[in-house]
Parts: C-alpha cells; sequence; structure tokens
C-alpha cells in the first residue's frame, strides 16, 4: 500500500475519524461551517481579484483593499483548513481514491503558489500601479487564475460526495 | 401555494432537474459560487458599518460597488434556488428549514433596502455609531440565517 494512502487508512481507523463518522451530527454541523466559510475566504479573495480587473471599487488603492480584506482572508483560510481537516479525518480512506478529492488538492497547491508569484512579483511594485482604476496585465492575469482557481476548488470541493 | 410548488415540480425544468444526471449537481455548484460572492459582499460592507475595516473609505463607495455584487449574485442564488427547490418542489414546501430559509430570506432583502440602506447613506458622512454597528450585526445574523437553514434542507 502507497505511503500516502496508509496514511490515510490510519487517520480514518483513528478514534477521532471514527467518532466524526459515526457521529450524527458532527459531519453536517462541521460541513456546514465549512461550507459557509467559503464566504470568508474565497468572497474575500474575489473582492481584490475584481478590484484589480477594474469590476468595482475603483476609487480605492489596492493596497488599501489588500490591506482591509487580508486578516479576513486568512481567519477564512483558517476555519477552511480546520473544518476541512477533520472532514478529511473522518473519509481519508474514502478521499485517497477520490478523483473530486485529488483534483481539489492539485487546485489547492496551484492556488498556494499563485499569490506567491503574485507578491513576489508585480505586486512589489503596487504603490506605481494601485491607484490605477484597472490594475497591469501581470495583475489581472494573477486575478483571472485567482477567481479560475478558487471557483474550481469550490466545484471540485462539492463534486467529491458525488463520487 | 402548494399547488404552485406542485407545478414547479411538474413543469419542463423540473422534469429536467429530476431526470438529468449532472443537472443538479452543476447548478447547486453555481448556488455556492454565487453564495461566496454574496457572503464577501455583506460581510465586508457590514464590517465596514461596524468600523472595523475601511473606516477611511467612503461607505457610499462600498454600498455602491458591493451592493451590485450582492445584488447579481443575489439573483444567481434565486435562479439556481428555484431550479434546485423544482427538484423536489413537494419535499421543500414541507420542510421546515425551507420555510425558515423563505422567511429569513425576505426578511433580510427587506432589511438590505430600507434600514441598511440607510444606515450606509448615514456611515458616509459620519462617524460609526451605535445604531450602524446594530443594522450591521442584524444584517450578519439574517443572511447567515439564511445560509444556515439553507443547508439545513438537507439535513431536516
Amino acid at each position: 500500500m502507497p505511503f500516502l494512502q496508509h496514511l490515510c487508512q490510519l487517520l480514518y481507523d483513528s478514534r477521532i475519524g471514527t467518532a466524526i463518522r459515526e457521529s450524527d451530527n458532527a459531519f453536517p454541523i462541521i460541513e456546514s461551517v465549512h461550507v459557509l466559510g467559503i464566504t470568508l475566504l474565497a468572497g474575500t479573495i474575489a473582492m481584490l481579484d475584481l478590484r484589480m480587473l477594474g469590476a468595482i471599487l475603483r476609487e480605492i488603492p489596492v493596497r488599501r483593499i489588500a490591506r482591509a480584506v487580508l486578516p479576513l482572508t486568512w481567519s477564512g483560510f483558517v476555519v477552511m483548513f480546520i473544518s476541512g481537516f477533520l472532514l478529511f479525518w473522518s473519509e481519508a480512506a474514502k478521499n485517497y481514491t477520490n478523483p473530486a478529492f485529488r483534483v481539489k488538492l492539485v487546485l489547492l497547491i496551484l492556488a498556494g503558489l499563485n499569490p506567491l508569484i503574485f507578491h513576489t512579483g508585480v505586486y512589489r511594485r503596487a504603490q506605481e500601479w494601485e491607484l490605477a482604476a484597472v490594475a497591469p496585465w501581470r495583475a489581472r492575469v494573477a486575478a483571472i487564475v485567482s477567481l479560475t482557481l478558487w471557483s474550481g476548488i469550490i466545484v471540485a470541493g462539492r463534486a467529491i460526495a458525488y463520487f | 401555494m402548494h399547488s404552485l410548488f406542485a407545478a414547479l415540480g411538474h413543469s419542463a425544468l423540473g422534469r429536467y432537474m429530476q431526470t438529468s444526471v449532472w443537472g443538479f449537481a452543476v447548478v447547486e455548484a453555481i448556488h455556492l459560487l454565487a453564495i461566496a460572492v454574496l457572503g464577501g459582499s455583506v460581510l465586508v460592507i457590514d464590517l465596514r458599518l461596524l468600523g472595523v475595516i475601511f473606516r477611511k473609505e467612503p461607505a457610499r463607495i462600498l454600498g455602491r460597488d458591493l451592493g451590485k455584487l450582492l445584488l447579481g449574485s443575489l439573483l444567481v442564488l434565486i435562479l439556481t434556488g428555484i431550479a434546485m427547490v423544482s427538484e423536489e418542489a413537494l419535499k421543500c414546501y414541507f420542510s421546515p428549514a425551507f420555510r425558515w430559509k423563505m422567511a429569513l430570506l425576505v426578511t433580510a432583502a427587506l432589511f438590505y433596502f430600507t434600514l441598511h440602506r440607510r444606515a450606509l447613506i448615514h456611515a458616509d458622512e459620519n462617524a460609526v455609531t451605535v445604531w450602524s454597528k446594530i443594522v450591521a450585526v442584524i444584517s450578519m445574523s439574517l443572511w447567515l440565517g439564511v445560509g444556515v437553514a439553507g443547508r439545513a434542507i438537507g439535513f431536516l
């Protein structure tokens, strides 16, 4: 058995994993938190992306929006990571072979790389362009990639239940 | 009202949603994406009313642009919502969670177009007041309630 699959089976068989799986309410409650947490994480990411595309809040400098929204995005990330990991814990052995789950993980890694490239690249000179109604093309590409990846993550996440 | 739901269930849309393999899944995924946008807009507008973020930015600009996002995503949510209801219309009609969701949705929308709007206009020229804070908390609670009740339709 591959190492990762073995690890998933261990999590699945563990006391906490089993307890979440066998409880009547634990999974639906954690799942509801996970679904509503989308708002905090993806909702706030979308806001910054839409600003860089010039769709909303053109009058407000990009960095001011980033500063206001980033703490929300990070708290959303914490909520999503904890609730997501608990859901995974209870289903790990099944998730391992689930194609939607695999797609979601790949998209999550890509969605993590995107801001790394953005923040070490065009965003470092943000003071030069943050007042413009529409951001330069590199920032717009990052915004479109971000919107696409996060949409994909939400759709793939929902699809886990269908496989 | 009962006959309206029955008719929706027997409509072409309803029959499509009941028989299509991926129809429901696709519509539900779009519903989820729109939740992210609506929730994000509500959150940012109400945190501005609370004076937590964007304190120096005009509430008018936030209310105008995020209000457009909110209404746009609300339209998507209502359309995809109708399609989802048509898949099991009578089950929804009798579901307490669904009734709660509709009641909260109507309240949240009415609140948004009336007191919430006034609070935003007021907040534009003035410092944060207790009144605007109360409006923000009510608004967030109502929309959260819509979401929680919506999620509960699948469980109850």
